[in-house]
């Protein structure tokens, strides 16, 4: 490697530093240092001149290492560093840092102590930019299709957008027929028209103009070009890395040809075989060859595989007059190669028959409101009828509950956030077809958050339904007149009443989809404590998940209805489509790197790594050593805190470049006062002390800060090496445990400074020496209060000393 | 100034009290849906007596309303609420918490003194008549054994139940 010639770069600001900090006293400081060829003052070196002279010091190859104190690095920083590599050195050369937040503002009454202070931190700067290595930039491909996952509402309107965008998409329907819960759910609130349409795609046919919205089977979804549809279909395994999945498809026999199939209706009424209708919720027979209602998608027969005989029958072959019916079809196995993932699953309703003292399961007139849905519906099975199950004759009264299992600390503690209008959009829709129908809904509280909903709330009180505030304790039957009793306590009228009912219609919590936790472990993604699928962050990515490529929308991260599904699934394609646009994902290098002699095949790593980045694999000797992923590696560092053979280093921040600058931020004091070195993650804890500083609140001077990319980094040693440098206390400075940016650095960072303070105590050094601190960016003055803190606490102890120590 | 880690919790002083007693930790759980009062044979029969009213009004900090009356005597401890409750209230038993705190502020129905000096006194809450032990062998019944007093006032006494019991009767 070429010598090191370091240059540095002091930005005044204008005199706003200069008139605390002594910049001769910094000049001729910093002049000394070794490997310094060149130093320069400014008012600033961002922007304009300043920046220009760093340019062409680089460009004149006088200097191949960049030191800038400047103020707000993090936003100077971006220009100083592109126009470096502009000028033809790997940006990764450059160390930015920042003397008026972090020393001349929070010091600004003791300007000799915070002179000192920014020895050492130009210093620090110096020893770290000497250590440094370039990093490269690394390409990796992507596929520019997609793979998405359920054929629901949000599934459906995820993939018209990609397709109208021009990728390459599939979509995996697990039942024979699009539409999902949407379809049986029959009307939407809060527009009351019907539920199963989408956004009418961008198409050149003559017969399909481009409205609001379109009918599933009319929408020419099929005819889009770039989407493969397959129903009927499962998910069973996916490899791959992001930009690259192979996806292998389990395509379940139709025994229909779906190209043949002219939807004719003669095979049907020739089946011999019946079977209850679990789609119009038992409430009817069905054939073993059927299809849900006469509009599904695809417009194609299916046979029941289970429910057929056609072993020894086979009368619909005889009459299907375009031999469309191939009793012979197998489940087959296709794989797909796509660059990104987009997760629809949705939800189900939870089994209401759990709760005991409800009886779903044990009388007939006991449904839910996704099966009462099915009677409302024009093409269910009472023909829009409602009818009570047991004797099929019309419900006139009728008791609605709410919350049946959810905001239950016994099956789900969350509000299921949509049953309430289910509940208000079907009582008035029975209003309405039965006037003289009574209707009474029993709640907790009614939530009609949404825009236009509470408007529905309005309306059903002026059409008469009657509201109870009061959870029901139990659902009876009168054994005398065979009546359902709803027992409910009116608790704003603070009276029992025994509501007697034709039919009782239980609202049911909404949880996640039968299948959710399979392919959680299939795609490698996690569950939330409701075992809904976890996004990224919920308040910024709520579309994203950790693996770059797999996006989640609708109802597979919590129950959603269908203005926020919408919404839900837009967000996540236009997140695809950017992931897949480019066909390639650029990344630099700043990745974590293995020593595989060290490597002791541990295990330790793979199970830490936040983003599964990596894998042990095995080598000619026999044994496994641990192999990072560039591609997955997000830099945070925590498997290097984890290793306990200190076999892992991060390339950007190596232990030698941790180690100088330690040491370099600990070789001066200036002040009276003992030494602290904060260790901050660059996320969180440096803001906080960023935010300090630009508040002007003061802390002193023997408080000196140094960044790491995330507290996950830290071993153990690294501790005593602080001490041993001179520091007479540490201070760990991280995101909220729940908060870290890379998901659990902050709560390993916990338990290692836990253990060191164990270590300390056993060494005879005091343990209270030593604490981490959690704050977000707003805390600044969490900061500082915590820096007073931690000087007056070792003003107390007695010095450190450590032999061999400086 | 110590640097302060963890909020503390801010309650009323009554709810406060209550969560710290055996049995009434699950109290602030609830959100007054009324499936104990519907469940509640006692509240069907007697109007004086309705769980979710006296955990609204604990929740409130009503501490007189609450332990003064008789309410929380009437609870016959069936479990039904506390089985169906859709928040894992407690209720049976923060009812028995809320009775301990009325007993030990000298709240307690005169029955209940009468029962627990029974208690202390001979080792059983009924006091058994000449009548009855005489008629027991006519019925089948072996001769009553001794309670084991000594024991049970070791026991009562390392609760403080007899200094409480005391104070009680001096009112």
């Amino acid at each position: 490697m070429d010598e090191v010639k370091v240059g540095v770069f002091l930005s005044d600001c204008g005199k706003q530093l200069s008139e605390i900090l002594d910049f001769n006293a910094l000049t001729s400081y910093v002049k000394k240092v070794s490997g310094v060829v060149l130093v320069e003052r400014s008012s600033e070196f961002w922007r304009g001149k300043g920046l220009q002279t760093i340019v062409d010091a680089v460009k004149d190859g006088k200097i191949n290492r960049v030191v800038v104190a400047e103020s707000l690095p993090k936003l100077s920083e971006v220009n100083i560093v592109q126009a470096v590599e502009k000028a033809g050195l790997n940006p990764y050369l450059v160390e930015v840092i920042d003397l008026k937040d972090h020393c001349a503002w929070p010091h600004r009454n003791t300007p000799k102590e915070a002179t000192e202070k920014a020895k050492a931190m130009l210093l620090a700067a110096i020893e770290r930019a000497k250590l440094l290595e370039p990093i490269e930039k690394l390409e990796f491909p992507v596929l520019k299709s997609a793979l998405v996952i359920g054929g629901g509402i949000a599934g459906m309107q995820a993939a018209v957008d990609l397709a109208d965008l021009g990728f390459k998409v599939n979509i995996v329907e697990k039942a024979p027929f699009l539409g999902g819960l949407a379809a049986r759910a029959g009307r939407f609130f809060p527009t009351d028209d019907c539920a199963i349409c989408i956004q009418s795609p961008v198409s050149d046919v003559k017969t399909i103009t481009h409205t609001s919205r379109k009918c599933v089977y009319r929408s020419g979804f099929s005819k889009i070009p770039n989407l493969n549809i397959l129903t009927n279909s499962n998910v069973v395994d996916v490899e791959g890395v992001p930009g690259n999945y192979k996806v292998t498809i389990e395509k379940k026999p139709r025994y229909v040809n779906e190209l043949k199939c002219i939807r004719c209706d003669v095979c049907t009424p020739v089946c011999p075989v019946e079977v209850p209708d679990e789609y119009n919720a038992k409430l009817k027979t069905r054939k073993a060859i059927y299809m849900n209602v006469p509009n599904v998608h695809p417009p194609v027969y299916v046979i029941d595989g289970d429910a057929c005989k056609f072993h020894d029958c086979a009368k619909c072959v005889e009459v299907c007059p375009t031999d469309a019916i191939e009793l012979d079809q197998k489940s087959e196995r296709t794989t797909l190669n796509v660059g990104s993932i987009i997760v629809a699953t949705g939800f189900q309703e939870f089994d209401s028959s759990i709760i005991k003292e409800y009886h779903y399961s044990d009388y007939p007139d006991i449904i839910t409101h996704l099966e009462l849905a099915r009677m409302i519906d024009g093409f269910g099975p009472t023909g829009g009828v409602i009818i009570k199950p047991s004797d099929c004759k019309p419900a006139k009264k009728i008791v609605m509950i709410q919350c049946v299992g959810s905001r239950d600390r016994r099956w789900n503690t969350y509000c299921s956030s949509i049953c309430c209008m289910i509940s208000l959009k079907h009582a008035m829709l029975i209003k309405t077809s039965h006037p003289n129908a009574d209707v009474t809904i029993c709640y907790i509280d009614i939530r009609t958050t949404g825009r236009e909903h509470e408007y529905y709330y309005e309306r059903a009180r002026e059409m008469g339904i009657k509201f109870v505030k009061g959870r029901p304790t139990e659902v009876f039957r009168d054994p005398e007149t065979n009546k359902l009793i709803v027992d409910v306590e009116d608790t704003l009228l603070k009276r029992f009443l025994e509501l007697e009912a034709d039919l009782v219609v239980l609202a049911p919590a909404m949880v996640p989809a039968e299948s959710t936790r399979e392919l959680a472990e299939i795609l490698g993604l996690e569950l939330d404590e409701d075992g809904f699928f976890k996004e990224y962050n919920s308040k910024l990515r709520p579309t994203e998940t950790k693996l770059k490529g797999i996006y989640l929308c609708g109802g597979a991260t919590f129950p959603k209805d269908a203005p926020t599904t919408s919404l839900h699934a837009h967000s996540a394609a236009i997140k695809a489509a950017k992931f897949l646009t480019t066909g390639k994902i650029v990344k630099d290098q700043r990745t974590a790197i293995i020593n595989e002699e060290y490597c002791g095949d541990c295990e330790f790593c793979p199970v830490t790594c936040p983003y599964g980045a990596i894998n042990l694999v095995p080598t000619t000797e026999g044994h496994f050593v641990a192999q990072i992923s560039d591609l997955l590696c997000e830099g945070c560092g925590v498997c290097v805190g984890t290793c306990p053979l200190n076999a892992i280093e991060l390339r950007h921040s190596r232990p030698n470049q941790m180690l100088a600058q330690m040491k370099a931020l600990m070789s001066v004091n200036g002040t009276s006062k003992p030494l602290v070195l904060v260790i901050c993650c660059s996320e969180c804890g440096h803001t906080a002390v960023d935010s300090s500083g630009m508040a002007m609140m003061q802390y002193p001077a023997n408080v000196r800060v140094m960044k790491v990319p995330c507290t996950g980094i830290l071993q153990v040693h690294q501790f005593l090496e602080a001490f041993k440098a001179g520091a007479q206390g540490v201070m760990v400075v991280g995101c909220k445990s729940d908060g870290c940016h890379y998901e659990v650095g902050s709560q390993k960072a916990e338990k290692k400074v836990e253990l060191a303070r164990a270590l300390l105590k056993e060494y005879g050094i005091e343990p209270e020496r030593l604490e981490m601190f959690n704050m977000v960016f707003i805390e600044g003055d969490k900061f500082t209060e915590a820096a007073h803190l931690m000087t007056r606490r070792l003003e107390k102890l007695s010095p450190l000393q450590i032999m061999g120590g400086s | 100034m110590e640097y302060v880690k963890k909020e503390k919790t801010i309650a009323l002083a009554f709810p406060s009290l209550v969560i710290s007693r055996l049995g009434g930790k699950t109290i602030t759980h609830c959100y007054q849906c009324g499936t104990c009062a519907s469940s509640c044979p006692v509240a069907r029969i007697n109007p004086q007596f309705n769980p979710r009213e006296i955990i609204k009004l604990s929740l409130l900090g009503e501490k007189e309303e609450v332990i003064s009356s008789d309410a929380v005597w009437l609870c016959c401890s069936c479990y039904n609420c506390q089985e169906r409750c859709p928040q894992k209230v407690e209720i049976a038993d923060v009812i028995y918490a809320l009775r301990n705190i009325a007993f030990e502020e000298q709240k307690s129905p005169n029955i209940y003194l009468e029962f627990a000096s029974a208690l202390m006194n001979n080792g059983r809450i009924v006091p058994i008549s000449k009548f009855i032990e005489k008629k027991r062998p006519d019925y089948g019944l072996p001769p009553l054994q001794p309670t084991g007093i000594e024991a049970l006032n070791k026991i009562l006494s390392a609760i403080r139940f007899g200094t409480s019991l005391q104070k009680e009767e001096a009112k």
